[in-house]
């Protein structure tokens, strides 16, 4: 990440006419809630992971993560390179846990 | 660009301990501060653990921080950051399962009481009154009512954000390569984006913070050690008790959201510290999953979202060094939490605000956890 | 711990054709792949596809999907489906999920072909039943058999939303529109047009503003956008549709490599950032040993022949690291792929001219139809100025609305009079060989990926011309239905009787029809609707 100069916000936060629609489906996370976060000087798309959960649902970011992005970068001004990205982390699908708990090791055959 | 690169105030580490810290400076108007974080806020163990505010199964010296904390803090912090901190107090339940357990928890028990902790063993059955989902081979626990959980994530940048909204100025991807003293007394940050300068430096880089606190001479005995955490799904709300095995194959919480956070080791880890990023390690999840299963048969079903890897910043004696440091004037240092960090947070931002603007911590005892216990006795 | 070699993630065109070629030389290799069917999403692709024959065009994208996995098991690759590679540790340990288990794999080597995922783009309503990818459209039409809907709307109109709008139509939907917030048709002019045709209209400098309904998508609100594609307030327009497939881009699923450790950053790619893996020129990451392509590693043209392409130059690298082969050889190879590759990126639709509005020009010199950007059909006074679309010769004649440079040469190579000719430089447009007479095969018309060759016959009867033309709508209609001949726009411009619907082997599906129009519209009638 390229450095970052975090202040205060210097003006009150101003609501837009879209604010109300949804942006991670899996969380059901609003435009507004994002916004919100970045305008309180939330910067990167993990800050904004961990504060709003937009991209912390079953898809892990997949559907939302490019539209988190675009809205940082859009209300900060800045380029979506320099937002941050998710990363990616095991399982990168779901597993349920009684699966996960039979994990097997299998054996090499001789060769 | 030219920017303020000077301050009242450097806190190297942008983690929950430099964001309380910050925010009790400023309380006590000081906010002319530069917080220099490498990565992101809170990238390091602050948003890596699994959120417990615990004060049972504590070692005694730092015992003090962690009363403190869930007396006087983290009942009204919500309020005072004005953020959901989603700090629950509704006791942590640390289970047995063999009479080696309960011998365990017995030990840590008498310990914690005989420092003035409401803490009780109780029976299998009783535990199972508390948190109906156990099974039935749960023998016995250790019972501390006052404990809890807050989610890490949440008060971790809520105190950022508090900070920021008072006047502290927090920039990130700076990377700090050392400390340099002028005229005795530290003073200057060497950067990545060269030099800043303070009056006072506060060192609190997790385990970034040994090859820092080296370039003044000063070496405190802390080692990485990875520690990971898996993630459910949102369930239906069961249980909102802090839970821990005397086994230690587990440790978690359900969260508000309703996903369960449960972290652990599978043994493999200390051997995998090689890597600089937070990898997994490919057994442990497995291994926790069986682990939470044997105690909660009910959440077989659920499914792990995620998993993450995280290292704590661990001292040879498990408690953190919170101390300022004479030999290096206008230095002071807090880390080597050992992964119990966060539930002292808060009481460590208004400990080391006082080391720093006071000279001494008085209103909470961090006598014990002082720079120069590791060395030969006298 | 069991090992393979080699361990492919995707089992699609990157992943297989790597699969094969590691195997054939003598590398132990396996595939894990999520989904039931191999083939990725080849196996939803029924459109014959575009480029040379080095990368198999011409072929329908399943053909080419059964192709590949039946060459990747005959070589010994071991396929392993509803498998999902969960996560990728530390010294190339994967785990995948198979059945109720979990197991642990060691590579030597990993290939990460896990393609790429659907963008979503938010609007009022884009979270109700009846908005979906428009890929993921194809998978309920081609795999599930399931129509995605009865009247619905396509949101983009690059190449994915022209080729699964045309598939709606194939599938019996009644496709309303095509939009597109850009000012023009983002895809291949020639896809848009066989959808123009049929009566569906483009809708250019337009977006979706909501989708309503209440608990499924009962209609929805497009406007036009100005330049700054802000919606021109009263320019609002609900239509009646149960389902908006979005055809917006797709974005590398590159969870997989960013697991891995490997490097993925934004790069700006077609005027805009996307994130892509950072490769080497054979596929390596920045991890060691660990490769990743297709469109999991960034977006290409013609993504499934360029997936093919760079999987066996992965494949190659890795053998010659693993002494399966030299680098000598490997490198001579993988040159030689690399040739195709660049055959298939040319032209005005390569990734790096997405988005550029300032082509106005074919490479040739020739202008390009403005009228095909913006409504998706050329006018005939445009086509006026392309040789091979404005051929007249006595009797059975090609007529090829071909009129923008894309790579693609099928029409030279079935051609078996000759009478056709691509340059060397397969974007170039066609040009016929005057010298040549068509013997009115059909081949050109039927093998034509873009469906843009016509066979017009002036002299058929006095009074009535003939035009031949591909189609692939069941049923097919007979000899002697009647009906009305459409414009290149879609509007019927007059009565038109079938005279012949040829079918062959070599048509692969795609009739040969034949209809009568009285003479003067033997230039315009370009589809036949019965009734």
């Amino acid at each position: 990440m390229s450095k970052i100069i975090r202040k205060a916000p210097t003006e009150p936060f101003k609501p837009q006419p879209d604010d109300d629609l949804i942006i991670c489906r899996c969380e059901e996370i609003t435009k507004g809630e994002i916004r919100r976060a970045v305008h309180d000087g939330l910067r990167t798309v993990n800050e904004i992971k961990r504060w709003t959960r937009a991209g912390m649902g079953l898809c892990q970011g997949q559907t939302c993560q490019r539209n988190v992005q675009n809205i940082i970068a859009r209300e900060l001004g800045i380029s979506v390179a320099d937002v941050g990205m998710i990363t990616g982390r095991a399982p990168v699908r779901p597993v349920v846990m009684e699966v996960y708990a039979n994990d097997v090791v299998d054996k090499e055959e001789q060769r | 660009m030219i920017e303020k690169s000077t301050a009242s105030v450097i806190i190297i580490g942008g983690g929950i301990m430099a964001c309380a810290t910050a925010y009790n400076l400023a309380k006590r108007g000081v906010n002319d501060i530069i917080v220099l974080e490498k990565k992101e806020i809170g990238n390091g163990g602050s948003c890596r653990n699994a959120g417990g505010v615990r004060q049972s199964a504590r070692d005694v010296r730092e015992l003090p921080l962690a009363m403190y904390a869930v007396k006087n803090i983290w009942p009204y912090l919500g309020e005072e950051l004005e953020a959901d901190v989603e700090y629950r107090q509704d006791g942590n339940l640390r289970l047995g399962k063999t009479e080696e357990h309960l011998d365990i928890l017995e030990k840590h028990t008498a310990k914690s009481t005989s420092a003035g902790l409401d803490v009780k063993m109780i029976t299998g059955d009783e535990a199972r009154e508390i948190c109906p989902y156990m099974s039935k081979e749960v023998i016995g626990a250790s019972w501390c009512p006052t404990d809890g959980h807050a989610n890490p994530l949440h008060t971790t940048l809520a105190f950022y954000r508090k900070a920021l909204s008072m006047g502290v100025t927090f920039i990130s991807g700076v990377t700090v390569y050392g400390i340099k003293k002028v005229k005795g007394r530290a003073r200057i940050v060497e950067t990545d984006d060269g030099d800043y300068e303070g009056e006072k430096i506060l060192l609190c880089a997790g385990y970034e913070s040994r090859k820092i606190a080296d370039t003044v001479g000063i070496d405190i005995p802390v080692e990485k050690e990875l520690s990971e955490v898996m993630v459910t799904e949102m369930e239906p709300q069961m249980f909102s008790v802090m839970l821990g095995t005397a086994e230690s194959d587990f440790y978690g919480h359900q969260t508000k959201h309703g996903s369960f956070v449960l972290g652990g080791m599978s043994g493999g880890e200390l051997y995998r510290t090689k890597s600089e990023r937070f990898a997994t390690y490919p057994l442990t999840a497995s291994c926790l999953c069986r682990g939470v299963i044997k105690y909660f048969p009910v959440l077989k079903d659920a499914k792990i979202v995620r998993t993450w890897a995280g290292w704590y910043d661990v001292t040879v004696d498990k408690v953190p060094v919170i101390d300022n440091i004479p030999e290096v004037p206008g230095l002071t240092i807090a880390f080597g939490f050992c992964g119990h960090g966060f539930g002292i947070s808060p009481a460590v931002g208004i400990a080391v605000s006082e080391l720093m603007l006071d000279g001494n911590s008085h209103t909470i005892d961090i006598s014990n956890l002082n720079y120069d216990r590791f060395k030969a006795k006298a | 711990m069991k090992r393979y070699e080699v361990i492919v993630i995707g089992a699609g065109p990157a992943g297989l054709s790597a699969a094969a070629e590691a195997a054939k030389k003598g590398m132990k290799v396996a595939v894990f792949d999520e989904n039931a069917g191999p083939g990725g999403q080849l196996f939803k692709q029924i459109h014959k596809f575009f480029g040379s024959r080095a990368n198999n065009a011409r072929m329908r994208g399943f053909k080419i999907g059964r192709k590949l996995l039946k060459e990747a098991e005959e070589n010994g690759v071991e396929v392993f489906l509803n498998a999902v590679v969960t996560g990728i540790f530390e010294e190339k340990e994967v785990m995948v999920r198979i059945d109720d288990t979990v197991h642990h794999y060691k590579a030597d080597y990993i290939v990460i072909a896990t393609g790429a995922a659907e963008n979503m783009v938010p609007f009022k309503g884009w979270d109700k039943p009846g908005v979906m990818g428009a890929g993921a459209s194809q998978a309920l039409m081609h795999l599930q058999g399931v129509r995605p809907g009865r009247k619905v709307l396509v949101v983009g109109s690059g190449n994915v939303g022209l080729i699964v709008a045309f598939q709606i139509c194939q599938v019996g939907c009644d496709l309303v529109a095509v939009l597109d917030a850009a000012p023009r048709v983002g895809g291949y002019g020639v896809h848009a047009s066989k959808i123009t045709r049929t009566g569906v209209p483009f809708l250019t400098s337009h977006t979706i503003i909501e989708a309503k309904g209440d608990d499924h998508v009962e209609s929805a609100v497009i406007a036009e956008v100005d330049d700054h594609f802000t919606p021109i307030p009263g320019t609002e327009k609900e239509i009646e549709v149960d389902t908006v497939l979005l055809a917006v881009g797709l974005t590398p699923m590159n969870q997989l490599a960013s697991n891995a450790g490997c490097r993925v950053e934004y790069q700006e790619q077609n005027g805009r950032l996307s994130p892509v893996t950072i490769v080497d020129e054979y596929g390596e990451t920045t991890m060691s040993g660990i490769y990743c392509c297709g469109d999991s590693a960034k977006e290409t043209a013609e993504g499934a022949s360029s997936a093919m392409l760079q999987g066996k130059i992965a494949a190659e690298h890795i053998a010659a690291d693993a002494g399966y082969t030299t680098e000598a050889d490997a490198e001579e190879k993988a040159e030689e792929y690399r040739k195709t590759l660049d055959q298939l990126s040319g032209g005005m639709f390569d990734v790096k001219n997405k988005g550029r509005m300032d082509i106005s020009t074919t490479e040739e010199g020739y202008p390009i139809s403005q009228s095909l950007l913006r409504h998706g059909y050329i006018t005939a006074e445009e086509l006026k100025g392309f040789p091979a679309a404005s051929y007249e010769a006595d009797g059975p004649h090609p007529v090829i609305e071909c009129t923008q440079n894309i790579p693609c040469n099928p029409c030279r190579d079935v051609c078996p009079a000759g009478l056709i000719h691509v340059a060397e430089d397969i974007t170039r447009i066609p040009e016929i060989d005057y010298s040549q007479k068509c013997t009115n095969c059909g081949m050109c018309v039927t093998n034509c990926p873009g469906q843009a060759i016509f066979i017009v016959d002036n002299d058929y009867e006095p009074g009535y011309a003939t035009v031949s033309l591909p189609y692939e709508f069941l049923p097919y209609p007979e000899k002697g239905d009647k009906g009305k001949a459409l414009d290149r726009s879609g509007t019927p411009v007059c009565d038109a009787e079938i005279v012949s619907v040829r079918t062959a082997r070599a048509m692969d599906n795609t009739a040969f029809l034949t209809m009568k129009v009285p003479a003067e519209f033997a230039d315009t009638a370009r589809f036949f609707r019965k009734g």
